[in-house]
């Protein structure tokens, strides 16, 4: 009876928000797939059928190809130390130590920053005139160690690390809410069976709460892919160095004008097409590799 | 919720870890813990720096990116809030955020509820459907969303704006609310009903009562991602007096190279700051578990 008079409600309840989502998600989505096959110079002007040429092209344009390598540069290796390192936190912080709650919070409280303001802090770090990191060389008296950082070769590196620095804290948040999940009496039992701290992490809580490491690399894989604020506001975007570019850089530059006044609106599109994909691509081999059980407690 | 702060976890010590020896416990705990510190204080070295050097002259800047101020330089405000508008741009923040965030809640949560309690043909398909829209890169619906709000008159305005805004904002806020409705027990809402409410004065009075923590944790993710968003604002707004606090400091930093007043822009940026940074310092934990909120259950 509840059950059949709420079915009145269905339909104004979810229409406001399907047509929003349907109309300004959906159909530009698949309007973008299909602009990518058109040759379009500019909003209002005609658009001409080109099939897989923009795609021909990307193959061979360096700029995409180091974009590409940049976007898959922070996906792997930035998510590599990312989670190498929320892992060990997270072991840490889930062994009982005082200040867990303290380490979290604050860990965590650069993801509530805007971008630009870390990224001036990011900045000021790098400086190579009155940089935070060169003085900080200096005053320990390690001058050999000062390089450029904000130049071409250094600059993916050091984006990098700030990146880490940044998401390091969200994704302990996420995988010490599943450690958290196991039952104490689990641990009990492998302390009293005579394992250390890092045995017990490795080899009970890791694989315990494996559905949540899946979770969060998922998360990672989007998060990584669609980078963009953080590193264009890195330097102010443009002008800097094309080695920092991501796929959704160079997408933005590339469809907006943003760089020279030219407006490539089919070639942009077909780069937002290589992120999906990227996206789908990754996100399937993440299932096969993490189909496991879940544990339920 | 997520329940990580539930556990307590104070693992009892095994005799063979007392055994070891104090000395040699300190300094295990010691190095254990050095890195985390090491972190941790950089974070909150970092973020308070920002607000010191604020209070700087640029002259102290360069001399020194340790020092603090001689003087405490509240002129750094006023001219950033006056010269530089950034006191207009935040209120085009406050503006287009604050009305954001309600129309996402207003829109999303009576879709996360017929899909959590009403089963009807194709609600697990329509659910699936709104989870997709996380993992698309906006990035690909930007072109042909700009196309039509250009062609509509609708770009460059901030109710324009607000509409991207929410549209974007579905996928995420709908995922989120209906993994917390569905932890929410049903037994009230029969009660409502069979005392004769409507299907409509059921979910005002119960649901969104009963569900009001969720929906709170919903609207400040939502209330901190686009207060920091600059992207779309720089997609879509192009006339200078439109720009959101982001998006003019943004451009701010962009013309620094030129202008040279560095403490103005970090007395923009922390203006930018406060308002996530208070809402974190008082609600991190209600944050703290909406992250995990959607996945970790």
């Amino acid at each position: 009876m509840l059950t059949k008079d709420r079915r009145k409600l269905i339909i104004p309840f979810m229409a406001p928000g399907l047509i929003l989502y349907l109309l300004f998600f959906i159909y530009p989505a698949l309007q973008g797939i299909y602009t990518s096959l058109f040759d379009w110079s500019g909003f209002g002007l005609p658009k001409k059928f080109i099939g897989l040429l923009n795609y021909q092209q990307l193959i061979t344009d360096d700029r995409f190809i180091t974009a590409l390598k940049t976007t898959l540069f922070i996906l792997l290796i930035g998510g590599f130390c990312v989670f190498v390192i929320a892992l060990s936190f997270t072991a840490l912080l889930n062994s009982g130590i005082a200040g867990k709650k303290f380490f979290r919070a604050v860990l965590f409280f650069p993801n509530v920053v805007a971008p630009i303001a870390l990224t001036t802090f990011w900045s000021m770090i790098y400086n190579g005139r009155f940089g935070v990191l060169n003085s900080f060389l200096i005053a320990i008296g390690l001058k050999s160690l000062i390089l450029p950082w904000t130049d071409p070769d250094h600059i993916l590196g050091a984006v990098t690390i700030a990146l880490i620095w940044l998401y390091t804290g969200y994704f302990m948040v996420i995988l010490l809410a599943g450690a958290d999940k196991i039952p104490q009496e689990i641990y009990d039992a492998a302390r009293v069976d005579g394992a250390n701290s890092l045995q017990v992490f490795i080899q009970i809580t890791l694989p315990l709460m494996w559905d949540i490491v899946g979770i969060a690399l998922v998360l990672w894989m989007i998060t990584a892919i669609k980078q963009f604020e953080f590193i264009y506001a890195f330097g102010s975007g443009i002008q800097v160095n094309p080695a920092t570019w991501t796929l959704p850089i160079y997408l933005v530059i590339e469809g907006f004008g943003m760089r020279d006044p030219v407006f490539r609106l089919g070639y942009a599109s077909a780069i937002g097409v290589v992120i999906l994909v990227i996206i789908v691509v990754f996100a399937t081999l993440l299932r096969r590799f993490l189909r496991r059980d879940v544990t339920q407690f | 919720m997520a329940n990580s702060d539930v556990v307590t976890n104070k693992p009892e010590r095994h005799p063979a870890v007392i055994r070891e020896g104090l000395v040699q416990q300190i300094v295990k705990q010691f190095f254990s813990y050095l890195p985390i510190v090491l972190w941790a204080t950089f974070t909150i070295f970092g973020m308070l720096w920002i607000v010191v050097t604020s209070f700087k002259t640029n002259r102290e800047l360069y001399s020194s990116v340790w020092a603090l101020p001689a003087v405490i330089q509240f002129q750094n405000y006023i001219k950033a809030w006056a010269v530089v508008k950034l006191g207009n741009y935040l209120i085009n923040s406050i503006f287009v955020v604050f009305i954001s965030v309600g129309v996402i809640l207003i829109v999303s949560a009576p879709i996360a509820y017929v899909l959590t309690r009403i089963k009807f043909f194709g609600s697990e398909l329509l659910s699936q459907f709104f989870t997709a829209g996380m993992g698309i890169p906006y990035q690909i619906l930007l072109i042909p969303l700009f196309g039509m709000f250009a062609a509509w008159h609708w770009a460059d305005s901030l109710p324009g704006l607000i509409v991207v805004y929410v549209s974007l904002s579905i996928p995420f806020t709908v995922y989120l609310l209906t993994g917390f409705f569905a932890s929410l027990p049903v037994e009230l809402e029969e009660a409502a009903a069979l005392d004769g409410a409507s299907p409509f004065q059921t979910f005002t009075t119960v649901m969104v009562p009963l569900a009001s923590p969720g929906l709170l944790t919903v609207a400040i993710f939502n209330f901190i991602g686009l207060w920091n968003e600059y992207m779309l604002a720089m997609i879509f707004i192009t006339t200078e007096s439109k720009r959101t606090l982001s998006l003019g400091l943004y451009s701010l930093q962009g013309s620094m190279q030129y202008t040279g007043d560095w403490v103005g822009l970090f007395a923009g940026i922390v203006m930018v700051m406060i308002p996530t940074a208070v809402l974190f310092i008082f609600l991190s934990d209600k944050m703290i578990s909406g992250i995990t909120l959607g996945g970790v259950k």
